[in-house]
């Protein structure tokens, strides 16, 4: 029995990928990981609920949008635009990591993260709601509420919450006009 | 000119004695009997209550009558109408605020009559044209079960109903047209069919729900269980047939109510919560009486679903977004993940007629619901913003003949209806 396969164009941290024969029921970490060899963003529970493995799909209105891979075919993101963790830090001639994002800087400042299993997803959170306070600021008494229910479903087994809620709300507080004045 | 005068004085004078008389409830039979004026001793409310425990549970009386994390019994549930808002109200035992200077008989007259103290007709959401079909028995014991609960200090939320439904004396006249005489036993069947019906029927209230209404907004009673849309969700068909069609068994189908989860798929949105506040507690004999009644004696043969084919653009249509959206949870093949998302090549949405409660589920999603014995599923997202409306269509489509052996083709216009 051969597995069927489609071909798959993309654009993966703003570079076009493909077209590649992608079996058509291959989901998106796996292609991530085992084709593009992106293995930064983490496969955790398989089922959706963890967000470690989440990426960000950018819509050509300019939105941001958390997406969960371990649960989405690689053929949902045909012809559309993501950015994987690798994708978030500047980097060199050589490719290697020049500057890191506010967010990633300011996750290693707080010590917010332990074993690091978690924190792709974070990142990518994090930076989405960044990106959508930049869009749509928010006043100031509901900027708690709004982390809250940005990262609330990301897991993280290392007590980390805390110390990633507070990087999140240093750099928010740190970053012109991502709160109303 | 003064003959138009003593004209108009006559009409109002007969419109306010026909109201005074559905006030005082006079139009309406009372199935109330005059013997249940004598007071229970307190011996005998004591022996009751724990019987009526039972029969308030089976009657679901809490999922309405306690509001979210509030105190049990005190009220608070809002029902949206097309009448306005109505509230739940305070049925714990205190006096002011609650029944508790209820007697014996003022309880029966609201629960089987819908009218309580001082000629207050309740609304019809007060599912009393289901509950009149209680005996007098169990009315009693779910009397003595609530007088012995704690009382809870806590007014009444005031309805919003509007003009000329706000005159409560007008429900009434409801009354005098959908009020039926109690059902009575069933002498050509078995005593639990007869149990299951009055279960299903007068505890259990299904009809309220699964039953379309007609006009003055009462079940259609040569329509009943033959499903009914309720803000936007679909209470299916719950007749013998349709169970059968979608692979309801008797034994199946009691466990479903226990469970809330069968192969056949989960219990969601306001069923859920029957089976949360209610199914889930009776016992073996009753859910197995429900069963019976509800899949008739004997029960139907099922039938192994035979698969129709699809044209091969929609099935292409159809299987992209299944690998794109669904299957990460569901299974390539549609077989589901124990405790996280059930299978759907046995789902029942897609073996009925109707495909709403398949497109209302892809379209808004399901909540991450808790089932009994520590089961549950997670939250399913809703895809209505994600995806076309003829991807939607062809996604149901082509599930639908797949799985559920219904060939009938999904338009995109019927997706297009319900995003309004």
């Amino acid at each position: 029995m051969s597995i069927a396969t489609r071909a798959l164009s993309l654009t993966v941290n703003g570079k076009a990928v493909g077209p590649v024969q992608v079996p058509e029921t291959t989901m998106m970490i796996d292609f991530l990981h085992e084709y593009l060899n992106l293995t930064g963003s983490r496969l955790g529970c398989g089922i959706g609920v963890c967000h470690a493995c989440t990426v960000i799909l950018d819509h050509p209105d300019g939105r941001s949008e958390e997406w969960r891979t371990c649960i989405t075919g690689a053929h949902f993101f045909a012809g559309k635009s993501v950015r994987t963790i690798e994708g978030h830090a500047q980097r060199d001639a050589q490719g290697e990591v020049a500057k890191l994002t506010p967010v990633q800087q300011a996750f290693i400042e707080n010590f917010a993260f332990q074993c690091g299993y978690c924190t792709p997803g974070f990142v990518t959170g994090a930076t989405v709601l960044l990106e959508q306070l930049a869009r749509n600021p928010v006043a100031r008494e509901d900027l708690e509420r709004v982390i809250h229910a940005a990262l609330d479903r990301h897991i993280c087994r290392c007590t980390g919450y805390v110390r990633y809620y507070e990087a999140v709300r240093n750099v928010v507080l740190a970053t012109p006009g991502l709160v109303k004045a | 000119m003064r003959r138009w005068v003593r004209v108009i004085v006559v009409l109002a004078g007969i419109g306010a004695l026909a109201l005074a008389m559905l006030h005082f409830g006079v139009l309406e039979r009372s199935v109330v009997s005059a013997d249940l004026e004598a007071p229970l001793s307190s011996e005998a409310m004591a022996k009751l209550a724990a019987r009526g425990r039972y029969l308030v549970v089976a009657a679901d009386c809490y999922a309405c009558h306690t509001h979210g994390d509030g105190p049990p019994w005190a009220g608070g549930l809002p029902f949206e109408t097309p009448f306005g808002t109505i509230h739940a109200t305070n049925i714990s035992p205190d006096a002011d605020t609650g029944i508790g200077k209820w007697t014996r008989r003022d309880f029966h007259r609201a629960l089987r009559d819908g009218i309580a103290p001082g000629n207050r007709h309740l609304y019809p959401a007060m599912p009393y044209a289901s509950y009149r079909d209680l005996t007098a028995d169990d009315v009693d014991a779910m009397y003595a079960y609530l007088m012995t609960c704690e009382p809870i200090s806590r007014a009444n939320v005031a309805n919003d109903v509007n003009f000329p439904n706000n005159i409560r004396a007008l429900v009434g006249a409801w009354n005098m047209f959908v009020l039926r005489a109690p059902e009575q036993p069933d002498a050509s069947k078995s005593a639990e069919w007869n149990r299951g019906r009055y279960l299903t029927n007068a505890l259990g209230h299904c009809g309220e729900c699964h039953t379309p209404r007609n006009f003055l907004m009462a079940m259609k009673r040569d329509r009943y269980l033959q499903g009914a849309v309720l803000e936007g969700v679909e209470a299916p068909d719950i007749r013998r047939d349709t169970l059968a069609l979608v692979g309801f068994e008797p034994e199946g189908l009691a466990r479903f109510m226990r469970l809330g989860v069968s192969p056949l798929g989960s219990m969601t949105g306001p069923m859920f919560e029957v089976v949360h506040f209610s199914t889930q507690y009776l016992d073996d004999a009753d859910l197995a009486a429900m069963a019976t009644y509800l899949l008739g004696e004997p029960p139907p043969p099922v039938k192994a679903v035979v698969p129709v084919e699809v044209s091969p653009k929609i099935g292409e249509s159809g299987r992209r977004t299944w690998f794109a959206l669904c299957a990460g949870c569901h299974g390539i093949g549609g077989e589901g993940l124990p405790q996280v998302s059930v299978p759907m090549r046995t789902n029942s949405s897609l073996r009925i007629p109707s495909p709403r409660g398949f497109l209302t589920s892809v379209m808004r999603g399901i909540a991450q619901q808790d089932f009994p014995g520590l089961a549950r599923m997670q939250a399913m997202p809703g895809f209505a913003e994600h995806l076309g409306d003829q991807e939607i269509a062809d996604l149901a489509t082509w599930a639908r003949a797949t799985w559920g052996g219904q060939g009938k083709e999904i338009t995109a216009a019927e997706v297009a209806e319900l995003r309004r």
